[in-house]
């Protein structure tokens, strides 16, 4: 006999709520996940978790677009006459890898997050300071890069990310105009983020949260909301101009008209290059937390760290020149700009040689988290050094626009900023889901993305300094080889993605569950359960003890 | 507290807050809501600052078409609207003084007459538009001939005026909305006791779109004239 279909719905949601029956339960609080079942309840949520896990479901999905469109360019510069694509699709298929990856994944990945997620638990509070506002800029992401997105894929825009005048106010026949605006409101999102952390961060610590006591990963949170509030109404305002270029022909930009091109690349650079640590810096407040759990070692250096993450916020205002080095600078503010520029090396440095310190006789375990934690500092170092041979005017003049930025900065972007999410993805897995996932599975693909992503951006190094421009899929053909390694490394970079998200999907249902504390970590977000309950504490908690506090505890055993 | 409610003037209300079930205390709800506003602010000046950088440069860059342009812009409108929004932060600081108090007649006074110079303003500012329209000096217009001399620089700050007092306008039509929503949540008994603080947060918000004017009024009226 076939049961009703009602009764049907009825069994799979108690095996949701009760994955096993008969099982004795401790009658408390239902955690956030099961406090309320219906989509309705997600979609009005005002909890911290729920609105990260919002964020989390919406980037992964940018991420797969954007990815697509990363795995269509490698196809067409297999060949080296362009032959795959005609020229015009090709420079759409760029600018939706930009524009998706930048604005609607890289620049929301962490904060937005683990940001929203586990930031608040981290302080020890109920919430962020305004969850409704919280919510609204959930809203205001989703419908303005579903806008945005909608109009680069079925219009098609062929600027670049950059949005470079004078060829996006005059030149360009795309969907500027439409594109422009969804990322003007899209910045309004990371704005309101912003402000609700830096709140959150001054007024919502729980008893004994000092600012030292807390974690490396609020540090850097509060740097990136800094950067937020203060660099995306520049590049807002910057962009409205572009607009207003477009459709009122008012010339800010246009040197016909009075204007001049290069105050936009000044304008889009005060605020894309803040933006680069916008991206950067969340990933190192993760490698922060991942490094001293798997060496069960204190933070090398804590204050160091935390007085490096708001120096690179600060330094970071002052360096946007060194975009423009070839585009009409003059001498003395190029060699100021250079200047200023390796002065980033200095704080960069302090973390990675503080991770590295932190390492040293740690009793290392090398779960996936770790895997991707190393991985990030290696690779965060050959993209931090390249960086020094792009901010020296003399490299530069020739490596400039070529694929040795852009192997740079995917190094950045890529082996920084995504391997830390991914990183950051399987160390909260248990927190975010309360379940466990098969360790196997999660090095193995860590293994996967490192190969692929140095097979896929090491030899666009060699490309660059050889001279392959960026941005053309015309090249002559003693480039095909080094395109051809490219492209199929970029075949396994792709599998090393998409393994994740099949077993992070299958764990959710069968994997197994997980303790409040699976790692044997010391953040405070490991001493409520997994999955948190809806107010993230049964009692609300008191700090009496620092940081990464794990020597003292070893010396109390 | 009711013994307290009854001593109190006719007219006098209660003072406080409702709390929120995330905030621990008063003081924090109090405290975040503040600061919050004052990093929308700092984030509203930098939107501000990029246009006023915009306008600097082209005035570095062209300085004598942009003098050409500034003695068409009616300098005495904009004087009397700098003293027409000094006056409506005097109004404002009025009804947060009386909301602190209790008076609520008071306060939501006070913030009518905030309300009505704000209006006036913008009353001030659309008749300065329609004089700009008559002397021929909106090149956005495509069907009407710019009057003033057709070096396209004049025609660029022309177009930096609009596109900066449009976005204060904009700004101040919002806060004037705000502010007579408010105004008639206030004269609703109760909100005093449950949101006064959210006065005093517009307050800032009215001060900053106040502060913004007396930034533009120089840098586009009063510099180089």
């Amino acid at each position: 006999m076939t049961p009703p279909p009602d009764s049907l719905i009825g069994t799979i949601e108690t095996a949701l709520r009760e994955p096993h029956p008969g099982r004795i339960t401790i009658d408390r609080e239902p955690d956030y996940l099961h406090d309320e079942h219906t989509l309705w309840s997600w979609l009005t949520t005002t909890d911290h978790k729920r609105i990260g896990i919002l964020y989390l479901l919406s980037i992964t999905a940018f991420f797969i677009v954007g990815a697509f469109a990363a795995g269509l360019i490698r196809l067409s510069l297999v060949v080296p006459n362009g032959q795959i694509f005609s020229n015009d699709t090709y420079n759409k298929l760029f600018t939706i890898h930009g524009v998706v990856m930048i604005w609607f994944f890289l620049i929301p990945s962490i904060p937005a997050t683990f940001g929203n997620f586990i930031m608040p638990i981290m302080i020890g509070a109920k919430d962020v300071a305004f969850p409704r506002l919280n919510r609204t800029s959930w809203y205001i992401f989703v419908s303005a890069s579903l806008f945005t997105l909608f109009t680069v894929v079925a219009g098609g825009v062929d600027t670049g990310w950059t949005f470079y005048a004078p060829f996006s106010t005059t030149f360009s026949n795309t969907w500027v105009v439409p594109a422009l605006i969804g990322v003007i409101v899209v910045g309004f999102s990371s704005i309101l983020t912003g402000l609700n952390f830096i709140v959150t961060i001054h007024t919502m610590r729980a008893p004994g949260m000092t600012w030292f006591r807390m974690p490396i990963f609020v540090w850097t949170m509060y740097a990136v909301s800094l950067i937020f509030l203060l660099a995306t109404p520049v590049i807002t305002m910057a962009l409205i101009l572009l607009v207003m270029e477009r459709v009122f022909h008012i010339g800010v930009f246009d040197p016909a008209l009075g204007g001049d091109p290069v105050l936009f690349e000044h304008l889009f650079w005060f605020y894309s290059h803040p933006a680069v640590y916008i991206m950067v810096l969340p990933g190192m407040g993760v490698i922060s937390e991942i490094v001293p759990v798997f060496s069960q070692k204190r933070l090398f250096g804590y204050r160091f760290v935390a007085y490096a993450s708001i120096g690179l916020a600060s330094l970071t205002f002052f360096v946007w020149g060194h975009h423009m080095f070839v585009n009409g600078e003059s001498e003395t503010s190029a060699l100021v700009f250079s200047v200023l520029s390796f002065a980033v090396a200095v704080p960069s440095a302090v973390k990675v040689y503080n991770w590295t310190a932190t390492i040293y006789k740690g009793t290392l375990r090398l779960d996936t988290p770790m895997l991707y934690a190393m991985g990030y500092i290696g690779l965060f170092v050959v993209g931090g050094l390249t960086g020094l041979f792009l901010a020296t005017l003399a490299i530069d003049e020739h490596v400039h626009d070529t694929y040795f930025v852009v192997a740079h900065f995917h190094y950045i972007m890529v082996g920084g900023t995504a391997l830390a999410f991914l990183g950051g993805l399987h160390y909260w897995w248990p927190k975010f889901t309360g379940r466990l996932y098969p360790e196997a599975w999660g090095r193995l693909s860590a293994f996967l993305i490192f190969i692929g992503f140095n097979a896929t951006f090491a030899p666009q190094f060699v490309l660059g300094y050889l001279g392959m421009p960026r941005r053309y899929h015309n090249y002559p053909p003693e480039f095909q080889l080094l395109n051809i390694l490219s492209s199929s490394g970029s075949l396994v970079l792709a599998l090393g993605y998409v393994f994740p998200m099949v077993y992070l999907g299958w764990s959710l249902r069968y994997g197994a569950k997980a303790p409040p504390n699976p790692w044997n970590a010391k953040g405070l977000e490991w001493t409520t359960a997994s999955p948190p309950p809806k107010h993230n504490f049964e009692t609300p908690p008191t700090v009496d003890f620092p940081p990464y506090d794990y020597r003292r505890r070893e010396t109390r055993v | 507290m009711s013994a307290a409610a009854a001593q109190a003037p006719a007219g006098i209300a209660e003072v406080g807050i409702e709390r929120e079930e995330h905030f621990t205390t008063d003081g924090q709800q109090v405290h975040a809501a503040r600061f919050g506003m004052w990093c929308w602010l700092l984030t509203e000046l930098l939107l501000f600052a990029g246009l006023f950088l915009c306008a600097l440069i082209i005035r570095i860059m062209h300085p004598a078409s942009v003098t050409a342009t500034t003695t068409h812009l009616k300098f005495w409108i904009g004087a009397t609207n700098t003293a027409v929004l000094i006056v409506s932060s005097f109004t404002m600081s009025g009804a947060i003084e009386l909301s602190r108090i209790g008076w609520q007649r008071g306060t939501v006074r006070f913030m009518l007459a905030t309300a009505a110079l704000g209006t006036l303003f913008l009353v001030l500012k659309g008749y300065e538009y329609y004089q700009d329209f008559d002397e021929h000096m909106m090149p956005f217009l495509h069907g009407r001939r710019y009057a003033l001399a057709q070096d396209p620089s004049t025609i660029l700050f022309t177009d930096l005026y609009y596109v900066t007092t449009g976005l204060h306008g904009l700004h101040l039509t919002t806060g004037v909305s705000i502010l007579l929503v408010m105004a008639w949540m206030a004269s609703r008994p109760g909100f005093l006791q449950r949101h006064q603080n959210r006065i005093e947060i517009f307050g800032l918000y009215w001060h900053f779109i106040d502060l913004v004017w007396i930034i533009v009024f120089p840098v586009l009226y009063v510099l180089n004239r």
